[in-house]
This record gives structure tokens, sequence and C-alpha cells, in this order.
């Protein structure tokens, strides 16, 4: 690229391809949830400040895979690209993390490709993007909400203190992004597990004043199979969670809650 | 007609939610359609706050005064109305959205805590942490799964909204959406419909939006006859970190604690940063503003930094960036103040900019132009509404940092009564409504994308567009330059009739999703530069060197573009000015 | 009115992967619960139980003998030890391979302290299963009934562990026992919620290692009377049948040719 032009803010991969720097990439593909797993390679020409998403990026610009043969874009999710929608999760280097805060300078040691592959725990749609709509049919099964009256002018919610706020907003930070439940040894088909994250927001909502009152239906559920009890205090979630969700706190909480609940159930019904 | 009336509302971000909500309160049948899960909307990402005058803070703020601070804000350019509409509802929204659990910062009494924010002199933004948006869209969205869980709303997430269905009258009697993943085409019939469907920042190539802000929606309305109003009205960021794939905000406080900007005297230096002497820095804003120095207002900033770059050719590397220099503070002082914000910039680039200057450059950030709207929030085509960012009202001709979520949130309550009075009244339809047409209408383009044989790859031409789009339409506009533009957009539409789909299979195909939405970018990137180009004054957000003035007795005016033979048309529509005359806008006076 | 009727979304998840929860549907919480639970009271107590009293063994093979016949004549015994001990044992490590085999331990991608306790937890407690299926059976079901000749106690241990491959074996089942309970008092704490707090539960957790650590060294330390000189060829049965009518205790004093002057009671053999 010529400096007398005026800058541009991408640099074409063509233009880069005569450059010397390259990032090899292999990624893990699946033209549609019944097809064979395959692996294509592609070495994508480097530029500082590299994220992930932009590495899938540089290949729907560029579909060709390292051998010159033609192939198409990579399939995957995200929308953000700054950590906060939740979108992103797949396996970088074999673990679980949101692609768009992962650095490329971060993630090779030496000349070793980076290896990209769908979260493994949720059915694949294609490529890299998996059906995560599990964690949503959980939260209306936990009914993570506060039933409100209605929309209509209601005067000012009850107070709150400080205290309670500085509580729950770390638990609101989630971001649904179910790489808590992808790490966890405990969350598969055979246990039906619903994972850290529906119960950190069943303790969310327990503690606000007004969503107190859905409190022991939601106990009820959580004790329903799948529920908290299984939980192995594997710890994964709480070390992978991209947004730092206060989660052994929040499960060891709930869980005596779901003890205490079951216990007067078990005498007053 | 229909005893149940049944609404569409495209979008699940704030502006889509709310209306949701309302809808189904009202007894109404919702189907939600968006394109990611609603829970994943654009909304997440504001961070800030949300204005109301709740007063809470013993400053005698009020509603009217809120009301002049946005009128005045956005220089005039806003229909009145609904601007006094909305900052009197703003108490009762924030009411409403701590009872529904937003975990709003509070005051050791357990009251809502309020942040001051720009363009005004009180303490009027409630927040929560730095996350206000996310927490915002998860009280909503939260509402809405239990509505949905009640059974009255039926979400369609992966679905993309193609069109509006029109009968004989131009009535609208539905959509046409694309499932995402099987790439199926349906017509779905609704009494009326509400597009939510967000800011354009896509057409920009990178900005501080999300990926799926493209404006496809928006676009292919106005190429049904739908009217596109201020589309040249966009707001810059002045502090975003370049990033490979978007632009990320950073705070200005980082120029409040001391952040010095400047560039290497050499354009040439390919040195780092810290090792560059004092000496051969530039810092231009203190040279050329040394009253104020790096704490000039926004659009000062904004504009200096763009004319280093693009006028002077001095960005870093010869890319668009400068540098925001923190290193001279001490780490602890940057730790205690600033630590947040340095950890956003840590996390996305990688360095440390305790030690190392960050670089930045101003980034598209937010659509104050968008469909035309009635003050029920309904467009020129009966039966289809809009709300939030897509729609043209409140901001004019700048918007007001915390303004928007909190019009989001009045233009979905609006707009979801409105479309219930409008469909309980709609006449039934005759025949089909003109869903079987707008069917085959969308099988044929899908058929003729998936046939086309050529060698342009939609993502390439995507990047050409953003790139001309930066360079001429956001911060800067020369009346030549946006003639350029013009004509390189009208290029890429030709290429884009030689595109190849490398990948033509039926199934999750996102390249071929993409190319549809990018023939809609161009569309409506011609409407934004049109716009700028008529526009020969300067107002809000929009700045013309050779035209340095607002200019009323012309241009107080709401641009109104429409698609007439492939092409857009411009109009102009008077502004409502019934309550406040306009004055001029001068911040650095007080500032 | 329409002209497409509308369709519900596709939906992929519910016909694979992870499937909801079940809100408030079957019994696996009580179960679970009680798995918990049977882990502490009784197993647990029983563990602490019968490593205190294996430890008697330091006073020689009398003092052993002894403790063996208290506990076998405690009131209704053989109900204690089914009620107590082999159904909850039973329970628990049945529950506990149904929930070891339903977990997809990960270390290998996420080797994490916590996650290598979680896999730990499970190996231990197949090592505890094993060996206790043999060591009950070979201590308890077979060979001398050590409930009608409790002076055989010390002797068959001892011919048990003179065994290398056998002493071995009993020193990986003590380690990993005392681990898998100690970590279970810590996994018991957490899941029914008694230390709230991320530093109350770091606290608690050195608390259950020193527990961890002092059973261990008692078990240890009580098996070491076993093959330590000191008490090397310990008769076979060390309170043979005594007549009928004939109860002990036996003396206090130690006999007059006695050989070790710490054991009251009969040491020459028959
Ligand atoms: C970094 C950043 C910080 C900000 N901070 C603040 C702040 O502090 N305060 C403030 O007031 N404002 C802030 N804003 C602005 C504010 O976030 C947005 O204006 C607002 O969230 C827009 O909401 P929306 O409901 O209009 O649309 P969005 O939230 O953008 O939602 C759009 C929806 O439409 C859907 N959609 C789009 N196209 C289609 C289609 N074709 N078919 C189907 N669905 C479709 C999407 O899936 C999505 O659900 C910020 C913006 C940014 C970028
Ligand atoms: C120091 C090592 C050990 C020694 C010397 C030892 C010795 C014995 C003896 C002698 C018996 C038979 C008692 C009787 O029949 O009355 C016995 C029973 C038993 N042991 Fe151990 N044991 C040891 C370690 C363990 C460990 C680690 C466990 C694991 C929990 C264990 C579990 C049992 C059980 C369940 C029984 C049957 C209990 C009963 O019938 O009352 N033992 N042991
Ligand atoms: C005999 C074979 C055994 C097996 C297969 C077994 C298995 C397990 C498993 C898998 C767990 C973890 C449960 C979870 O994390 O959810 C566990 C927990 C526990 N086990 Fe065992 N165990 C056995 C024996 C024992 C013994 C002998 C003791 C007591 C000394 C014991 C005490 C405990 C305790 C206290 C817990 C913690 C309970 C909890 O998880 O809440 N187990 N066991
Ligand atoms: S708890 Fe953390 S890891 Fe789990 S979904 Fe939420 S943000 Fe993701
Ligand atoms: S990783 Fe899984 S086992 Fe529990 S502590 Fe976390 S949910
Ligand atoms: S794209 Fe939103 S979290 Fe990564």
């Amino acid at each position: 690229m010529a400096t007398a032009t005026l800058p541009t803010p991408t640099t074409t991969a063509a233009a880069q391809r005569t450059g010397t720097r390259t990032i090899k990439v292999e990624i893990k593909r699946q033209a549609t949830p019944d097809a064979a797993a395959r692996t294509e390679k592609f070495e994508i020409p480097y530029r500082p400040g590299m994220n992930i998403t932009s590495v899938l990026g540089e290949i729907a610009a560029e579909p060709i895979t390292a051998d010159g043969r033609e192939t198409t874009a990579i399939a995957y999710d995200a929308n953000c690209l700054e950590e906060i929608c939740g979108s992103c999760a797949m396996l970088i280097n074999g673990k679980a993390r949101m692609a768009c805060s992962a650095l490329v300078d971060k993630l090779r040691e030496g000349d070793e490709p980076i290896t990209l592959a769908p979260l493994s725990k949720f059915p694949v749609v294609r490529d890299l993007a998996v059906d995560r709509s599990v964690l949503f049919q959980n939260l209306k099964a936990v009914k993570a909400w506060v039933p409100i009256d209605g929309s209509y002018e209601l005067g000012p919610a009850p107070r709150q203190f400080p205290q309670i706020q500085e509580q729950r907003y770390p638990l609101s930070n989630c971001i649904s992004c179910t790489i808590c439940m992808e790490v966890c040894p405990q969350f598969n088909d055979s246990t039906n597990f619903v994972g850290a994250a529906t119960i950190a927001q069943v303790k969310l909502f327990n503690m606000d004043p007004s969503g107190a009152v859905l409190k022991e239906e939601r106990l009820r559920a959580l004790a329903g199979d799948g529920g908290v009890q299984e939980c192995g205090m594997a710890q994964n979630c709480v070390a992978a969670c991209p947004k730092q969700l206060p989660l052994i706190e929040a499960i060891s909480d709930v869980s005596r809650d779901v003890v205490f609940q079951q216990v007067k159930d078990l005498f007053a019904r | 007609m229909a005893t149940t009336p049944r609404i569409i509302v495209v979008g699940g971000g704030l502006a889509g939610l709310s209306s949701v909500i309302k809808i189904a309160e009202a007894g109404g049948k919702v189907d939600l359609f968006s394109i990611v899960p609603v829970k994943r909307s654009h909304s997440v990402c504001a961070q800030g706050g949300i204005n109301a005058a709740k007063n809470l803070k013993g400053e005698g703020d009020d509603v009217l005064k809120h009301f002049d601070d946005t009128v005045y804000g956005g220089d005039f350019l806003a229909n009145q109305t609904p601007i006094k509409n909305m900052t009197a509802m703003g108490p009762a929204i924030i009411d409403l959205l701590d009872r529904m659990g937003v975990p709003f910062n509070r005051t050791p009494e357990g009251l809502l805590d309020f942040r001051r924010f720009g363009g005004t002199l009180y303490h009027r933004t409630a927040f929560a942490g730095a996350t206000t948006g996310q927490q915002l869209l998860y009280a909503l969205d939260e509402q809405v799964r239990r509505h949905e869980s009640e059974g009255k709303v039926t979400k369609y997430e992966g679905w993309e909204f193609l069109s509006a269905v029109l009968d004989d009258n131009g009535v609208c009697r539905g959509i046409s959406a694309m499932d995402l993943r099987s790439m199926e085409v349906r017509t779905f019939p609704a009494d009326a419909i509400i597009l939510c469907t967000g800011g354009i920042g896509a057409i920009f190539g990178k900005s501080t939006n999300s990926v799926v802000c493209t404006g496809s929606a928006q676009a292919a309305l106005y190429q049904q006859g739908a009217y596109y109003a201020n589309g040249e009205f966009i707001q810059v960021h002045p502090t975003a970190i370049p990033g490979e794939d978007k632009l990320r905000l950073m705070s200005e406080s980082a120029r409040g604690e001391g952040g010095r900007v400047w560039v290497p005297r050499d354009k040439n230096d390919k040195r780092v940063a810290k090792s560059i002497p004092e000496g051969e820095r530039w810092y231009f804003l203190e040279e050329w503003y040394p009253k104020y120095g790096n704490l000039v207002p926004r659009d000062v900033a904004t504009r200096a930094i763009h004319k280093i770059v693009y006028e002077h050719g001095m960005g870093i590397d010869g890319q668009p960036m400068v540098y925001l220099d923190l290193t001279h503070i001490d780490r602890a002082t940057l730790n205690r103040k600033l630590e947040g914000i340095l950890e956003i910039y840590e996390k996305f680039v990688g360095d440390d900019p305790r030690d190392v200057p960050m670089k930045i450059f101003p980034g598209m950030h937010y659509t104050m132009g968008g469909l035309w709207v009635d003050f029920n929030q309904m467009t020129n085509i009966p039966g289809v509404f809009a709300a939030g960012e897509a729609d043209y009202s409140i901001h004019g001709a700048n918007r007001l940092g915390a303004n928007s979520l909190l019009s989001c949130i009045y233009g979905g309550f609006v707009a979801g009564p409105n479309a219930m009075n409008y469909a309980k009244a709609l006449p039934a339809q005759a025949g089909d409504g003109g869903h079987s047409a707008e069917f085959s209408r969308q099988t044929q383009l899908n058929q003729q994308l998936l046939s086309s044989t050529g060698s342009e790859n939609p993502f390439k031409l995507w990047r050409e567009l953003g790139d001309t789009m930066t360079r001429h339409a956001t911060i800067i506009r020369y009346n030549a330059g946006l003639a350029e533009a013009d004509a390189k957009i009208v290029e890429l539409q030709s290429r884009y009739k030689n595109l190849n789909l490398s990948d033509k299979s039926q199934w999750a195909n996102t390249s071929f999703a993409f190319a549809r939405q990018l023939a809609n970018m161009l569309e409506l990137s011609r409407v934004v530069v049109q716009g700028a180009a008529c526009r020969d004054e300067s107002r809000g957000a929009h700045y013309k060197p050779d035209f340095p003035e607002r200019n009323d007795a012309q241009f107080l005016k709401t641009t109104k573009v429409s698609y007439v033979d492939h092409a857009p048309r411009i109009e102009w529509e008077d502004v409502d000015i019934s309550h406040i005359q306009p004055r001029p806008r001068n911040y650095a006076a007080t500032a | 009115m329409a002209a497409a009727a509308p369709v519900a979304p596709p939906d992929l998840a519910s016909s694979r992967g992870v499937k909801p929860l079940r809100a408030g549907q079957g019994h696996s919480f009580l179960w679970r619960r009680l798995h918990s639970l049977s882990g502490i009271v009784p197993i647990g107590a029983f563990l602490i139980e019968h490593i205190v009293s294996n430890f008697e063994a330091l006073n020689g093979p009398l003092a052993y003998a002894q403790q063996v016949k208290f506990l076998n004549g405690l009131p209704l015994v053989r109900v204690l030890e089914w009620a107590f001990i082999f159904i909850p044992l039973l329970f628990h490590a049945g529950y506990g391979l149904f929930i070891t085999f339903r977990g997809r331990a990960n270390v290998n991608v996420y080797p994490w302290a916590s996650n290598w306790m979680y896999l730990t937890q499970r190996v231990t407690g197949i090592i505890a299963l094993a060996y206790i299926i043999q060591h009950v059976w070979r201590q308890r079901f077979s060979g001398v009934s050590l409930p009608e000749h409790p002076g055989a106690a010390f002797h068959k241990v001892q011919v048990e562990l003179s065994n290398p491959w056998m002493l071995a074996i009993y020193v990986i089942a003590m380690i990993a026992t005392c681990w898998h309970f100690a970590y279970g008092i810590w996994l018991f704490s957490v899941k029914w919620g008694i230390t709230p707090g991320d530093r109350a539960r770091k606290r608690f957790g050195y608390v259950c290692a020193a527990v961890g650590t002092g059973l261990c060294a008692l078990g240890l330390a009580g098996m070491w009377a076993f093959v330590s000189p000191k008490y090397a060829n310990a008769p076979a049965d060390v309170m043979p049948e005594q007549p009928a009518g004939v109860v002990l205790p036996a003396p206090s004093v130690a006999p007059p040719n006695s050989t070790n002057p710490s054991q009251p009671g009969r040491v020459a053999p028959e």
C-alpha cells in the first residue's frame, strides 16, 4: 500500500498476502447438524492486534484454505465483538472462550496453529455455531424474572440498600455465553444439569425485593431432575466465566435454600 | 376486525422488547423476530446510563429542563412534541425499570443514584455499574420471557426480516422473513408491524455498533416506499479503540484524567511510542486549542483527530489512529481512577495503557436519522411502525449521551399501544393481502443471488463501502468527497451484480444472508451521502468546513428521502418548533 | 386472513443435546442429598470410629482384641452394623458409582485444582469401594469369625499385612479413603450451604485438610502396630474361647511371666 494515498481502515487481505508473517488456523467444520466433522486449515496474513473474530472475518473475505482450495466462509455467532452479548463462545485451542476477546498474539506459541472448534456440549448448527437455547429454556423453567403487576405507572420500586445492589449486580452481569456449562463435567446429556448460570439467576431474582415473591417456586423448580444437586463442585464454571460471576457463592447459597425449602415442603405439604 | 390483534415486532433491542411488553399487556398476540437471540441485541453494549429528570439530588432538575437540553443538544432539528412527551415519561420509565429489578446503583438511603453526563448541568443519568444497557435489556428480556411462557409472545430468533407484505392499497399485512438456519423464506400475517432494528453502523465498515446493525431492514422498507429521514445525521465518538474487527468505546474520562493526544511529528516514524522524544511528538490538540488543550469538546476533538489522519496523513503507521497517552500519570492514580476502562483496553488490545500509549480514533457510534415516523411512531406506510434507533425522531442533529436508551423505551411504549389501536380499527384484507406476491418476489431475489456467478466477494465489497463512507461521510464532509462517495457506491452496486457466492448451500449460509443485507446497505449509504450533500450547513454532528454555520432559514428542516427510480429523492419537511424557539448552540461558552 | 400460517421456530435443542431442567420433577434431589448425608453420617462417623479403634492396636494385640470385642458386644450389634454401616455404604457406593459414570471429567482440558479434586473424589471413591469389598470379605466374612473370636483379630490382620502387596493396598486405601472423606466434608459443607462466603469456604478447606491428614496419620499409625517388629508373630487368638459362664474382664495386672510389661493379659502362646 502506497503511503502517499490516504490510509484505509482495513488493509485488504490480498495486499497483505505479500507480507511475511502468517497465522495458521485449524477449524473444525461441520456443514449441517448431521454431517460429519472435518478440519480445514487456513493461513492468514498476520496483523498486530488481531482477535479470533477478525481472523474469521478475514477467512470470509478470502475463503481459501492453506493448500489453496476454495471453500466457504465459516459459520459462527458473534454480535457485539466486545464480550458483552455472549454470542461468540467456542473452543479455542481446546478451551471454551469468547472469540471476540481472544487475542491472536496471546494464543500462539511460535508457529503452532490455533485450533477452533464448536462448543462440545451443544448441538452444532453449522461449523462453529451451536444451539444454546437450552439456557433460555432453563431461565423460563426457574421463572427468572420479577413478576410486576404491569408496565403502567405504579410509582417507585421498594427501596434497596446499596449492599443488596452490590450483591445483585455481579450476578446480573451474566451474558448467557454458556461457557460455565460447557466446562462443567456435570453438564451433559445424562445428567441434564441446568448449569451454574441458571442457578446464579435464581439467586439474583430471589434477592430482589419484589422478585422474591416467586422464591419458593424457583427453589422447588431447582430441586427437579437436573437441578442444583447435580453440581459436583468442580468449580470450572467460576474459573472460566468471562464475566467473573461469583458462581460458587451462588450455588452454595441456592443449595442451602433449596434444602430448607424441601424440608419445609416435606412437613408443610 | 380480528378479536385478538396480531402484531409483529421486528428487533429485540430495548425498543422492540418494550413494545412487545405493551402489546402483550394489552391482550395482543406478538410474534417477535430477531436475527440474534434477543438477549444478545446491540442494546447490551450501552454502558453509561439512562436519562430521566427525577431530581433526586436536590438540584431543581425537572422534565422541562431535560426537554430543553435534548432539543438544544439536537441543534433544534428534532420535532419538539415527541421529545416533550418522552422527557415527561422519563421518571416513570426509570421507576418501571427499577420495579423490573434492574440493579441500578443506589444511594446509602436505598434510593436511585444519578450521575452527570454530557450536555446537561444536572445529575440526571441513572446507571447500573458500567453496563446499564445490558441491565436494561435483560430486565425487558425477562418480562418478555414471562409473557412468552404465558403464550402471549412467540419468538422467532434467528429469523431475518426481509420486507413488509403490502396489500393492493399499500397497507401492511405482514412481513416476509428468512430462517437463517434453513434459509427458508416465509411470509407471516400481521395486522401491524413495528420495526425496531437499531442503528446502521455497519455501512461505515467498522463502528462501535454490533455486527447486526446493518440497517438492512430499514433500507428494505425504504425501498418499499417508506421515508428515511435525516439519514446524514450520525454521531461519531471521538475516542474509540480501533480494533481489527470493530471500534470499541474508550470513555472520555481518559482525557478528563489528563490523557494527552499526540502523533509523531514525522509521519514515517516507525519507533515505538515511548522511545519517541518529547520534542518529536506533536500534541496537536494542545497546540491548536491552547485554552482547552486535550479537553476540547467532543466534536472539536473528533474533527481535529480526523484532520490529522485524513488531511495531514499523519496517522500512526499510516493507519487511522493517534496516541492517547496516559503513561505520564503514575500507576496508582491510574488504577484508582480509571482501572475499569484501562482493563477494557488491555483485554482487547493486549497492551497495558499504563505503560504504552493507547491508540485511538473517532468511531461511527450512533444513528440519529432513521425511518420517518409520525408522533404515533407510524411510518408513512399504513400499519408499519418504527421505534428506537431505527426511527429518526427525538435526537435531531445530535444525540445527548444517555438519551438513547430512554428514547428506545419511550418509542416502544408509544408504538406498541398505537399499533394495537391501529390493528383494532383495521378493515379485513382483500384476497391474500399480497402475501403470495411478496413471497415470490423474495424467493426470486434469493434465486438470483444464488445463481450469480461473478467474481466479487460480498465481504470485500463491504470493506470498500465502509472505507468510502468513513472517509467521506463521517466527521468532516466536503461536497466533492460526498460526490466521490456516491459514485463509489454506484460502482459497488454494479459490481454487486457480479457477486460470487462461494457458499451456495441452503443451511446456515452466513455469506448468503450477508450478501442480501449488503444490497440494502448500499441503498442506504446513498441516502446518507446524498442527504449530507444536500445539507449545505453545519448542524450538530453534521459538519461542512465550506458551510461552517447553522442555516435555519434554509435547513431547519427534516430531510425526507424516498426511493424513486432506484435512487434517493430528497424532500424537506418543517420541524415542529412549537415549544422552544431555536437559539444558537454553543457549548464552548459554558464549558 | 392469513396467507401463510405461522410456523413454530425449528428447535434443534429439543431433539439433541442437554435437556432443559425438569422443574420440580423427579426425586434425584432427595437421593443426591441422602448420598451426601450418608457420606458424613453414618459412613464418615464409622470411618472415624474404625480408625480410632484400629489405633488401639498400637497398645498391643490384647487391647485390640478388647476393642473388637467391645464393639461386637454392643447391643443389637448386627442390626447396627447393617443399618449404619453396610446398607448406607452400599447405597453411598452404588449411588456414588452412578454419579461417577454420569460425569464427564475434563481435567485434560481444564487442569485446575478444583477440577482435579472433582476427579480425585471419584477415583478415591472407587479405590475405597474396591478396597472395602475385599477388606470386608476377607476380614469380616471369611476366615476366623472375629465377632465370635475377637482375640484373633490382631493376628488375622497381621497375617494379612505381612503380605507386602496387601500392605501397599492398605496404605493406598487408607490415604484414598481419608482424602475422600476429608474433601467430602468440605463438599458437604458447600452443598448444604453451611460455609457461606468464599473466605469461610477457604478456611474450612484448611480445617478439612487438617482433619483428613490427622485421620490418615492415625490410620497409618494403627497399621504400623501390625507390621512393626514390636508385636511380631502375635498369637492367633489372644482371647481363646472362655468356658461358659466365665466373663471377662481380663486381668488388669500383668501376669508374672509376661513378656510385655505394658500389656496386661495373657501373651504366651498356648
Ligand atoms: C458502545 C455503545 C455505548 C452506548 N452507550 C449508551 C448509553 O450509555 N446511553 C444511551 O442512552 N445510549 C447508549 N448507546 C446507544 C444505544 O445503545 C442504542 O441506541 C440502543 O441500544 C438501540 O436500541 P434498539 O432497540 O433501537 O436496537 P438494538 O438494540 O440495536 O436492537 C436491534 C434489534 O433488531 C434486530 N434486527 C436487526 N435487523 C433485523 C432484521 N433484518 N430482521 C430481524 N431482526 C433484526 C436485532 O437482532 C436486534 O434484536 C450506546 C451505543 C453504543 C454502540
Ligand atoms: C488400618 C487399617 C484397617 C484395619 C486394620 C482394619 C481392620 C478391620 C477388621 C479387623 C475388621 C473386621 C471387624 C469385625 O469383623 O468386627 C474390619 C471391618 C471393616 N472395615 Fe476395616 N480396617 C482398616 C481399614 C479400613 C478402611 C480404610 C475402611 C474403609 C472405610 C474399612 C472398612 C471396614 C468395614 C466397612 C468393615 C466391616 C465393618 C463391620 O463389620 O462392622 N476398614 N476392618
Ligand atoms: C465405597 C465407595 C464410594 C464411592 C464410589 C463414593 C463416591 C462418592 C462420590 C462420587 C462422591 C461425590 C458426590 C458429588 O460430588 O456429587 C462422594 C462424596 C462423598 N463421599 Fe463417597 N464414595 C465412596 C465411599 C465413601 C466413604 C467410605 C466415605 C466416608 C468415609 C465417603 C464419604 C463421602 C462424603 C462425605 C462425600 C461428600 C458428600 C457430598 O458430595 O455432598 N464416601 N462419594
Ligand atoms: S455465568 Fe458466566 S460463564 Fe456462565 S453463562 Fe453467565 S457469563 Fe457465561
Ligand atoms: S463446574 Fe460444574 S460441577 Fe458445579 S461448581 Fe461449577 S457447576
Ligand atoms: S461477539 Fe458478543 S461476546 Fe463476543
